[in-house]
């Protein structure tokens, strides 16, 4: 029983108590929650994924495997290329963005950083749907942005940006900005003065302090705000149908639309377990990653 | 391993957050069994078993909210207005069934392929009496000949829009707009069938006889076109063309009308390769927990002083005749609203082949 690597008793003996009747009562409302609007779902779409339709775009339970066939079309593997693309350069924009935005507030005074933060947050207590139509708006050809820009005589003709896919990457980066910014900011707050301090004693230059101290210690608010936004990006529909002109297709575009206007669920749902599928496996390298390089 | 647990949480709480956001149109709730008493003692119509709740599923800018609050002053019955962008969309919530709707709007081949499949309730005549109003020409279509299952709320074509300040050159029929100079300029309704048809006219085809063939013969036309449209838009495509985004399109005849009352710019064109009429009707999917207030609304949406309106709000073709007296000469001039649609066909019912189209214009778009 004597623990010989020096970890702290209590500790152990925490992890090898078994959970008992209370603890799994506390633990039964997640428990629940997770099959009934997680599991539940998945498994039945995975039937689904095997079905077919009929004419008016029921279900019908006749086994099949042409909807996983049609799933790797070129044109769809295309569509998700494209998705990834977009998503990627989401993610890429709101690293670049956010990071300096999250680190600032993370090192302002406490009053400063609430209120700061109050800012990050406000968006979110207006429907997302509102947002983004005010995104069309400000974008169109006779809109604000084009009218002051030509107002200003820094441009003759209106700009083409919405119905394009800047206007897109524009609207994703506006929505999933906060969702990076969060988890980075909260790295940043714990990071530890001395440790800043300790690497310019011993030498280090601002630029190798970043990349040394600052990036790896704050690496899981990265990590985590990148997950929190290229995998949402990718299966977003609802900017690319408004800002995108409905044009613009993503992968959450085509799953929406085999649930909507093309009534083929059972495609749909097969488009939707190949997508969990490979998110599954991006999560469990990143998790593998984080652990090697924790190790 | 701690970082990643609460890494984990968090996007669970992101994702449901976003999808959340994404979908947030009201749900009408499901009417349970407890109102089955008369609708609000002041009905002025005996009504044996209305409930207090309709929900009526129908497209978007249709039904105007003054119409729904002028029901449910007279009537007390709360109306739950759900909208959609397609006779698709519809069809694929309404066979879910996870929502009981008391009333839908269909187009008329929606309408026979739901016959065809039992789906909707007969209409009991009597309760309807206004019925009475609907013109001649709007009786008798194929798709429902003796108005068995739907009351006609509004007709129409669609046809082309162009902003005559922008578009110099004369429009005349789908092949003037879907050009490679108007790359960008242009929007369509977000409709397979609509599309697909249209496609169809151009190479002299009868939009009623899809088969496997006709749709390889239009699939290049779609294609060139779908790479011109700037937006695809059933909701309100009027809209892009307020912005500036777009100059000429292919749009509802209402939402046309809506444009040229506001601008001598805005012309409508009725196709030169030929168009085709909608009609869409307010019909009882089978099953409907409050049939009795569904027809009450049926009636009440015919009445000509409300069908005006309907009319003045959204002014597509008016297939109520009493209505259409208590229009101005000027409403009933405006050539988007009341096209010529003598000798147009409607649209059939073409059973399997539907979801051909839906799969054609799905890869075309996705191939864009």
């Amino acid at each position: 029983m004597t623990p010989n690597t020096g970890q702290v008793p209590e500790f152990q003996g925490a992890q090898r108590r078994r959970p008992g009747l209370r603890g799994w009562l506390l633990f039964s409302p997640l428990l629940l929650w997770l099959v009934a609007f997680v599991v539940a779902p998945t498994c039945i779409m995975f039937v689904y994924s095997f079905c077919q339709r009929d004419e008016l775009g029921q279900v019908v339970f006749e086994f099949s495997l042409s909807n996983y066939g049609r799933v790797f079309d070129a044109t769809y593997l295309k569509i998700l290329w494209n998705s990834v693309l977009y998503a990627g350069i989401t993610t890429a924009i709101c690293l670049v963005v956010g990071y300096p935005v999250a680190y600032f507030i993370g090192r302002a005074s406490e009053g400063v950083r609430n209120k700061l933060l109050m800012m990050v947050m406000v968006p979110f207590w207006t429907s997302f749907l509102i947002r983004t139509y005010a995104w069309m708006t400000i974008l169109k050809s006779e809109g604000p942005l084009n009218g002051l820009l030509q107002y200003a005589h820094v441009i003759a003709a209106p700009l083409d940006i919405l119905y394009t896919p800047t206007a897109v990457v524009i609207g994703l980066v506006y929505s999933y900005l906060p969702f990076m910014i969060l988890p980075i900011y909260g790295s940043v707050e714990k990071l530890d003065n001395a440790l800043i301090e300790a690497a310019f004693d011993l030498g280090a230059r601002p630029v190798s302090a970043f990349s040394h101290v600052i990036i790896p210690l704050t690496r899981p608010g990265i990590l985590a705000g990148v997950l929190l936004v290229f995998i949402p990006a990718i299966g977003m529909f609802a900017i690319t149908d408004l800002m995108g002109g409905a044009r613009v297709p993503m992968i959450g575009n085509v799953i929406q639309n085999q649930f909507g206007q093309a009534r083929d669920w059972p495609f749909g749902a097969a488009l939707g377990m190949t997508l969990l599928l490979l998110f599954a496996a991006l999560f469990a390298l990143t998790v593998r990653k984080d652990e090697d390089a924790a190790a | 391993m701690k970082s990643m647990a609460a890494l984990l949480q968090l996007l669970f709480v992101s994702v449901f957050m976003l999808l959340g956001c994404s979908d947030s149109k009201p749900t009408p709730q499901a009417t349970s069994g407890t109102g089955t008493g008369p609708a609000g003692s002041a009905a002025p119509q005996p009504a044996p078993a209305a409930l207090k709740e309709l929900n009526l599923f129908g497209w978007s800018e249709y039904v105007p909210q003054e119409v729904i609050d002028g029901f449910t002053k007279e009537t007390g019955i709360k109306v739950n207005y759900e909208t959609y962008a397609s006779n698709e969309e519809m069809l694929s919530k309404l066979l879910a069934g996870s929502t009981k709707y008391d009333l839908i709007q269909p187009s008329e081949y929606v309408i026979e392929a739901l016959v065809k499949q039992g789906k909707l309730e007969q209409l009991d005549h009597t309760k309807i009496p206004n019925l009475k109003n609907i013109a001649p020409d709007m009786k008798g279509l194929a798709h429902d000949p003796e108005l068995k299952y739907g009351v006609p709320w509004m007709a129409g074509a669609a046809g082309i829009i162009v902003n005559t300040d922008k578009v110099k050159d004369e429009i005349k029929g789908f092949k003037d707009v879907f050009q490679d100079k108007y790359k960008g300029r242009i929007v369509a309704l977000n409709d397979s069938r609509e599309l697909v048809s249209w496609a169809m006219a151009t190479h002299g085809l009868d939009a009623n006889v899809v088969t496997a063939e006709v749709l390889e013969k239009v699939k290049p036309t779609l294609a060139a076109w779908i790479k011109l449209v700037k937006t695809f838009d059933s909701d309100s495509p009027k809209t892009p063309l307020l912005g500036g985004d777009v100059d000429l399109g292919v749009i509802w005849n209402g939402e046309a009308a809506l444009l040229l009352k506001e601008d001598k710019k805005w012309k409508f064109i009725i196709p030169a390769e030929g168009a085709h009429m909608y009609i869409d009707s307010l019909a009882i999917p089978k099953g409907a927990p409050n049939k009795v207030g569904a027809q009450m609304f049926m009636d009440y949406a015919l009445r000509p002083a409300v069908s005006k309106i309907i009319s003045e709000k959204f002014p597509y073709t008016n297939p109520n005749a009493e209505a259409r007296k208590l229009l101005t000469p000027e409403q009933l001039n405006n050539p988007a609203s009341y096209p010529d649609l003598k000798g147009m066909k409607t649209f059939r019912d073409i059973g399997k082949m539907a979801s051909d189209i839906d799969k054609l214009v799905t890869d075309l778009k996705a191939a864009n």
